[in-house]
């Protein structure tokens, strides 16, 4: 799968295509993740260092990457890269089979659970800020989260989502999504799960 | 994929993911540990913040105080006090926090450290910090794994 | 999407009836519920080839092995 979608060109404003697609190959993620590292770590830095600060430190979890070739054989495992000019801009990893939902009126029934995703540091507006810089490319996550809910109608679950939100980010996916806050999971450290229903799929598709 | 071509839909998607970070978890027990150990020496504001928020929340509820009990009790500004629950960038005053710490019976230096006004590196008080934030919930009532949450984490600020 | 090839399946009627009765419990078509049963037999295979284990908990905490061959 290779699609043309539009991400948001931060100097201009202006939309400006993009591709995002699920062929993978491994060597260009670990490639990918050594340049956005060095980024984030200054950022996270820079952030720490500074006294004003009610902000976030980025609690971005690299995935350890040296056991992978074996897994994207998986058929239930499943990564999005988004691109702009053939620079990775974003990645997600998502998972058909080892979740299903938690919430009552849908128990039991498959999801797209969202492993991983990732914007590189240069389009994360708080980073960037933090080191004085501006923001490359604004609404790859929005695209590849889009990308997640759209597989999932592909599939048949009818938009059916669910992911762990880190602490800092149980507010974007509650509020600004429209997920379920359904609880906090005791095997994934206390995080919060949310799910997102047929219709509330519906409804982040459609913009309300 | 039928991806949305509205120009609107995106500008106002972008606007909601700038304002936030978009981390989830799931690959967590999965961390690289040289990333971790990395991130972890640096002191993280946000997880301290929201470890201070919960904690005058929890106290109060405990309490039965209102916010405008509290403030009286506790002899500080209602709207200070409002700012701190709501506004995740508003930064309290040394007075403020002061006053909550000797209400709350708490290290002064310790609520300073959490409420973001002095920077320290402790990893421990970190460690500590996000274990507390993701047991407890800003919601009615004090459950009592929320209730020995905010004791244990009660209990280790005021050993140090 | 990927382009797809077409495959017969011929099942007894148990195995219908199983099928159709998954079918409506998941909300799922037949087919994208064959399609998860498969990738989560190879998701099993893979960890088992590698030396894992796959075991279920029951609600007093006892473990009982499973293995998929």
């Amino acid at each position: 799968m290779r699609e043309t979608i539009q991400i948001i060109d931060t100097q201009t404003g202006e939309p400006v295509d993009a591709e995002i697609f699920d062929e993978v190959a491994l060597t260009h993620f670990i490639e990918t993740q050594a340049e956005w590292r060095p980024v984030i770590l200054a950022a996270a830095r820079a952030l720490s260092q500074q006294p004003n600060q009610g902000l976030l430190i980025p609690r971005h979890f690299h995935w350890d990457w040296t056991r992978k070739e074996a897994e994207l054989k998986l058929l239930a495992v499943k990564f999005y890269g988004l691109a702009h000019e053939g620079k990775l801009q974003g990645i997600m990893k998502v998972e058909t089979v080892a979740h299903s939902c938690r919430l009552p009126e849908q128990q039991g029934k498959p999801l797209v659970y969202i492993d991983y995703v990732e914007s590189a540091p240069w389009n994360i507006k708080k980073l960037m800020a933090a080191l004085g810089q501006p923001q490359r490319f604004r609404a790859v996550g929005t695209r590849l989260f889009e990308a997640a809910v759209l597989q999932s109608r592909e599939e048949g679950f009818r938009g059916r989502l669910g992911l762990h939100s880190l602490p800092g980010s149980e507010g974007f996916y509650i509020n600004e999504c429209g997920m379920t806050p359904v609880g906090r999971d005791p095997h994934k450290q206390n995080l919060l799960w949310c799910e997102f229903t047929p219709e509330q799929a519906e409804r982040y598709l459609a913009g309300e | 994929m039928k991806f949305n071509k509205d120009r609107n839909w995106l500008a106002k998607r972008a606007e909601q993911e700038d304002r936030h970070f978009i981390s989830v978890g799931g690959l967590i027990s999965r961390i690289d540990p040289e990333w971790q150990a990395e991130v972890s020496s640096m002191p993280n504001v946000e997880t301290t913040k929201t470890a201070f928020v919960r904690l005058l929340q929890l106290a109060r509820r405990e309490r039965r105080l209102s916010l405008e009990q509290l403030a009286q009790k506790a002899d500080v500004d209602l709207g200070e006090l409002v700012k701190i629950e709501s506004d995740e960038s508003f930064k309290p005053t040394p007075r403020t926090i002061h006053q909550l710490a000797e209400f709350l019976k708490l290290p002064a230096k310790k609520l300073m450290v959490l409420a973001g006004l002095l920077q320290v590196k402790d990893f421990g008080l970190q460690q500590a910090s996000v274990r507390f934030a993701a047991r407890s919930e800003p919601v009615e009532d004090v459950s009592p794994e929320e209730h020995a949450a905010l004791e244990e984490y009660v209990k280790f600020l005021n050993e140090q | 999407m990927n382009p797809k090839r077409t495959m017969t399946l011929n099942l007894t009627d148990q195995e219908m009836s199983v099928l159709d009765q998954l079918s409506v419990q998941k909300d799922l078509s037949k087919t994208a519920l064959i399609r998860q049963a498969l990738r989560l037999y190879q998701l099993v295979d893979a960890r088992i080839t590698r030396g894992e284990k796959l075991f279920f908990e029951d609600q007093d905490k006892q473990k009982a092995e499973l293995m998929v061959l």
